[in-house]
């Protein structure tokens, strides 16, 4: 049998954004995979060094669509952490809140991404519903639904009030409530058992090498979590665990993602417990009106463990009003592009599309 | 600095690094071009096995760019910024892909939009951008808005809109 070249994307259901991957296939079998971003290259990087550090806040959330909060926490805490600036103890606390809600509603989104590949059309009806009263949350709290600009340089925009609290508590309750559902209905389900279980494993070895992060290592038993080992906002005053599989199937990376769930929720709950009441939520970054803050030279790395893995910022300021140089890591960037190239040959035409979900290639973060 | 980090520190002695401390898990170490290699050579073998990022900044004024490194260490959570300067009018460097296999992106990436060659990489096909035909678009003297003006010139509309509105509404007449 010949060899025949097949195009997955860049429009398919299976992914969200636009990727594409060239696969000469034999049979139903990918001999071999070519990556091709640059669909949704926008130029952010050049972008951004045009414009003032906080008139960046509005361009840098579509970096990462369906998480943008990460790219502004890493480009706030890439720019306290050249200025040396303290960000007030409320504001640190309103982050990690603001931060594991987006990692919720980045997995039940993905928990719903799953499902349409593989045919359980419900998880992507559930997913998407139970990620809307998070939406909700963010709607209330930063008036935004998707793109929120809300956690800046020096803090967070504005308070949380009483009552978003009280939201927060009790859409916590309604999604914990969900979590046995969600278990007995997708997680023991036959249709996902047969198409995810033992399909697409990345070993150890293979996932070290290619600097795979998020859950993709931690399928592998390993509990690789910058939360724990680099903590940043006040992930050590919180107690949580790391979830951990053995398998490093296609199965055990959509299942720690349903795991996390419980584990963010306890987090929000300790956050909206454990935080003070005070009015002062960001401190200005320099003095003068906003559009003329500079920052002092100087260049730092920040990174946050993201709902897809490792997500950083290198940021580079020469002492004036504009960033100099700011680079993202995009956390699906080693998965996405090399390991496409390097793993996929040998699997079957409809596993790509699971590989980009249940690795979560997220096709902006790397065109950037 | 955590105990990773000042072992690094001590290890590098010898290539006469430049060491500055960005906070208390995050350092900056400067080395001369000859030297990188080997250094993240060393730091791979003691820890600092995961490489973030590769990236570079285009110091126009000192007509230079530098190359930056970043080493995360999952033990102890120490941060690494290896970076180094090389001459900006003549751009090549030696590749780490043997290193870090996924380097090799990072690398076509850095080619594209910096024009920085990577000897031993020869996989330098456009990544990102297509048929493009200016100077590599992060550096600073490209300038995008030109580059847009001439690419893309603006539109004239033909039609005088406001005087058919105007005629519309019986103001004037046609």
């Amino acid at each position: 049998m010949g060899e025949v070249k097949l195009f997955f994307g860049p429009n398919h259901p299976g992914m969200h954004g636009n990727f594409s991957v060239h696969m000469y296939v034999e049979g139903d079998i990918v001999k071999r995979a070519r990556p091709l971003p640059g669909f949704l290259h926008r130029g952010f990087e050049k972008l951004m060094e045009r414009r003032y550090w906080l008139s960046n806040l509005a361009l840098i959330p579509r970096i990462c669509v369906p998480e943008p909060d990460i790219n502004e926490a890493c480009y706030a805490m890439g720019i306290e952490k050249i200025a040396k600036l303290d960000v007030p103890e409320r504001a640190q606390w309103i982050r990690m809140i603001v931060l594991e809600l987006a990692r919720m509603a980045n997995h039940l989104s993905a928990i719903g991404g799953v499902g349409g590949p593989i045919g359980l059309y419900t998880a992507s009806h559930w997913g998407t519903a139970d990620r809307d009263r998070i939406l909700d949350i963010f709607e209330a709290l930063t008036g935004a639904r998707v793109y929120h600009m809300y956690i800046i340089p020096g803090g967070v925009r504005k308070n949380m009030t009483p009552q978003i609290e009280e939201m927060i508590w009790k859409v916590m309750d309604y999604i914990e409530s969900r979590l046995d559902d969600y278990e007995n209905l997708i997680f023991k389900n036959r249709i996902l058992h047969s198409r995810l279980k033992g399909r697409l494993v990345l070993t150890r070895e293979q996932a070290l090498e290619m600097g795979v992060t998020g859950v993709g290592i931690r399928a592998t038993g390993v509990e690789y979590d910058i939360r724990k080992v680099d903590p940043y906002l006040f992930y050590d005053k919180v107690e949580f665990e790391v979830p951990t599989a053995t398998d490093a199937d296609a199965f055990s990376r959509v299942y720690l993602k349903f795991k996390e769930l419980s584990q963010s929720i306890k987090i929000i709950r300790q956050a909206l417990e454990k935080m003070p009441q005070s009015d002062k939520v960001n401190v200005p970054i320099s003095k003068g009106s906003a559009l003329r803050h500079v920052v002092p030279k100087g260049m730092a790395y920040a990174h946050i463990e993201s709902a897809r893995g490792e997500f950083g910022f290198f940021v580079v300021s020469d002492g004036k009003n504009k960033p100099y140089r700011v680079a993202v890591r995009g956390a699906s960037y080693p998965q996405g592009l090399y390991g496409i190239e390097k793993y996929l040959p040998g699997t079957r035409i409809e596993d790509v599309a699971l590989w980009l979900a249940t690795m979560d290639v997220c096709a902006p973060e790397i065109d950037r | 600095m955590t105990n990773s980090m000042s072992k690094a520190v001590e290890v590098l002695k010898s290539f006469n690094p430049f060491v500055e401390e960005i906070d208390d898990r995050e350092i900056k170490i400067s080395l001369s071009n000859d030297k990188v290699i080997s250094a993240l050579d060393v730091l791979k073998s003691i820890g600092f096995s995961h490489l973030s990022l590769i990236t570079c900044v285009d110091w126009i004024d000192d007509n230079q760019f530098e190359l930056v490194y970043i080493l995360f260490n999952w033990e102890d959570g120490g941060k690494i910024l290896v970076s180094t300067r090389i001459d900006r009018s003549n751009p090549k460097f030696i590749t780490v892909k043997e290193l870090w296999p996924v380097a090799r992106f990072y690398e076509r990436e850095i080619h594209e939009f910096f024009g920085i060659e990577f000897e031993g990489n020869d996989d330098m096909r456009p990544l990102f951008l297509e048929l493009w035909d200016e100077k590599p678009p992060m550096r600073k003297d490209f300038d995008p808005s030109k580059y847009s003006k001439e690419k893309f010139p603006d539109r004239k509309y033909e039609k005088d809109v406001i005087k058919e509105a105007k005629i519309f509404r019986g103001e004037i007449n046609g």
